[in-house]
């Protein structure tokens, strides 16, 4: 380590770390001292498509798996997650459609939980932004307000979603995503392989791809296998940072430190740390998502791009949010989902539906007896999701009546939707929140608490999107 | 033994799974009922010699290979299972078909269906058979 005491540290290099380093270093040129504590290790995207193709890596092993890394106390719930360089950018499946304002007003609409310290129109550009720096593909047309176009033209439309759009207008929309639908500089044009957690033509935006450059700036120092767990505070600050590496405790101090974990891990740290905050750790959870198989009478749903094709908007928005979730339909073109039925193969669609759900006290992150563990109590949805879900299923089959549909069939929920939320919400003070709107901690003023963790609600739609614009936000206001 | 004699000496039309010992212990080779599974299920298609053969080769090494696992597999044969009551001849169905030229000829029943490996979206020629690289026109 270079310096015994540094202006930034920054623990974690996924969305919420890089895209706020990134903001950081515009605004402070040349002159900071920046520290790095990463978790993980460097893992290419080159090496990690030899482990899928079956090839030799000296990296394989090498990765944690998310289930020794926490005690989930509830088995049938799953929380996958990926560490090391890039965070969850290295598994991710780049959808990126912004979220839409009501879900920043939940209480003024709808009288659900609380509003966002933020409002959409304080995040439009930051959208506008971390869509250019995504190189987003995406439609001219969207559900919510944009002033600008996506910087790549939309993915291309099955038989299917040609008519739904045909029928729903914005409301049915080509999914805005970080798939490339056009080569750029770092990535190339997706083939629509339908598997994209390790992009087989490495068409998906990554941190490693992304080129942010901002790990390579040199006035920053970043240290790998370095697992933070917690802050040594005075009073209402900060002074240091405590994390293990290989097996032995260290701690460096820092004027300025950022929790870029994700929302487990974020929590565990300010625990360890003796934030008092009771809402610390609590209203944590993620979204529902269910399948939806669409049965075609002689109508094939071929021409379309990869596994995330489009998004529908028509169970989003509305008065319902008053009584149930709202639901994004994301339409999967997934190989997966074929026919065997002769002269059928081709004649489905799968949608999947995802369901916001309310952030409820029953389910919470705590620290354990091992400081580097976290502990996650998941007890169950809320029935504000769960009537989303009865919902949807009186209404699908007449939005979908445009379509010649044979029959449709409902699969199971998923044991995750691998988007964690909540855990270090924002708000107004530390009587409803752990953060405030630049998601600095309340007690802790010299603590950002970065990420999904600080939603206030949960929204339907996909989360990354969001909280990278909100790292931009909070380092543009901040600095 | 045909299947139907089968069927009813196992009694498997009141549910039972069990097979009498001596069929699966005088049984060249296991693995065969599920490439009969293949055949029976997609008999109106072409396809190609050995192909078969080596795909069910591929596709139980890929996965658990176990007596039990093999036994499963003749059990759904001799029981007359069709892929549209089981998930598991299902998934085997649908990976042949993944598996083989059959969607790059979009889905040309007059052609023979060409193993071309076992499917994997990292090394399958065109592994998704909705694309737009099919079917650029739509």
């Amino acid at each position: 380590m270079k310096y015994d005491q540094y202006d930034l540290i920054i623990i974690g290099t996924g969305f919420a770390s890089t895209f706020f380093l990134k903001k950081y270093l515009e605004k402070n040129k040349g002159k900071k001292k920046i520290l790095v504590l990463e978790r993980g290790q460097f893992f290419p995207h080159a090496e990690r498509l030899k482990i899928k193709r079956g090839e030799t890596s000296n990296f394989k092993g090498t990765q944690e798996h998310w289930e020794d890394t926490v005690i989930n106390k509830n088995q049938e719930k799953k929380w996958p997650f990926t560490t090391g360089f890039g965070g969850s950018s290295s598994c991710w499946w780049g959808c990126t459609p912004r979220f839409m304002p009501s879900d920043f007003q939940m209480n003024t609409l709808f009288g659900i939980e609380k509003d966002w310290p933020v409002s959409y129109a304080d995040l439009e550009p930051y959208y506008e932004e971390t869509e250019k720096i995504m190189s987003v593909s995406g439609p001219d047309e969207t559900p919510f307000p944009k002033k600008g176009k996506y910087p790549l033209p939309p993915h291309r439309f099955t038989a299917v979603d040609h008519i739904l759009h045909q029928k729903y207008g914005s409301q049915y929309i080509s999914q805005p995503t970080a798939r490339a639908s056009r080569a750029v500089p770092g990535r190339n044009a997706c083939m629509a392989n339908s598997t994209c957690d390790v992009c087989p033509v490495n068409a998906k935006f990554t941190i490693e791809n992304s080129g942010m450059d901002v790990y390579t700036d040199q006035q920053v120092e970043i240290v790998y296998g370095a697992q933070v767990f917690s802050l040594e505070t005075r009073g209402n600050l900060a002074k240091k940072v405590n994390y293990v590496k290989d097996g032995r405790d260290y701690e460096i101090a820092g004027e300025i430190i950022v929790l870029g974990a994700n929302p487990i891990f974020n929590t565990n740290i300010l625990l360890n740390s003796g934030d008092n905050n009771s809402l610390t750790g609590k209203g944590f959870g993620e979204q529902l998502g269910m399948q939806v198989l669409i049965y075609l009478d002689q109508m094939k749903n071929i021409g379309g791009s990869t596994w995330v094709n489009a998004n529908g908007y028509m169970l989003y928005d509305g008065l319902h949010r008053k009584d149930f979730a709202a639901c994004l339909i994301e339409t999967n073109n997934a190989p997966y989902y074929i026919r065997l039925e002769r002269g059928k193969w081709l004649n489905m669609a799968s949608f999947r539906m995802i369901f916001e759900d309310l952030p409820m006290e029953s389910n919470y992150i705590t620290n354990s007896a091992d400081k580097l563990v976290p502990v996650i109590n998941f007890n169950g949805r809320s029935d504000y999701t769960l009537k989303g879900i009865e919902n949807m299923k009186n209404k699908l089959p007449g939005l979908l009546s445009c379509l010649p549909v044979e029959k449709l069939k409902y699969l199971d929920p998923f044991p995750n939707e691998g988007h964690i939320l909540g855990g270090t919400r924002m708000g107004h003070s530390a009587k409803d929140s752990v953060v405030d709107k630049y998601l600095i901690h309340h007690q802790y003023r010299n603590v950002f608490v970065l990420g999904s963790g600080a939603f206030t609600t949960f929204s339907a739609s996909n989360p990354t999107l969001t909280l990278a614009a909100l790292s931009l936000y909070t380092a543009d206001h901040s600095f | 033994m045909n299947r139907r004699k089968f069927v009813a000496l196992a009694g498997v039309g009141s549910g039972l799974l069990i097979l009498p010992s001596f069929l699966y212990l005088s049984s060249p080779s296991l693995r065969k009922y599920a490439g009969e599974l293949i055949r029976e299920e997609l008999h109106y298609l072409k396809l190609a010699p050995g192909g078969v053969d080596q795909y069910i080769e591929d596709y139980f090494n890929a996965s658990a290979n176990n007596i039990l696992t093999n036994l499963k597999w003749k059990s759904y044969y001799y029981l007359g299972i069709k892929a549209e009551n089981s998930n598991q001849i299902f998934e085997l169905v649908k990976y042949y078909l993944l598996s083989t030229d059959f969607f790059i000829h979009r889905m040309d029943e007059s052609k023979v269906l060409n193993y071309l490996g076992l499917y994997n979206p990292y090394k399958s020629p065109v592994p998704n058979p909705y694309s737009f690289v099919l079917y650029p026109e739509i």
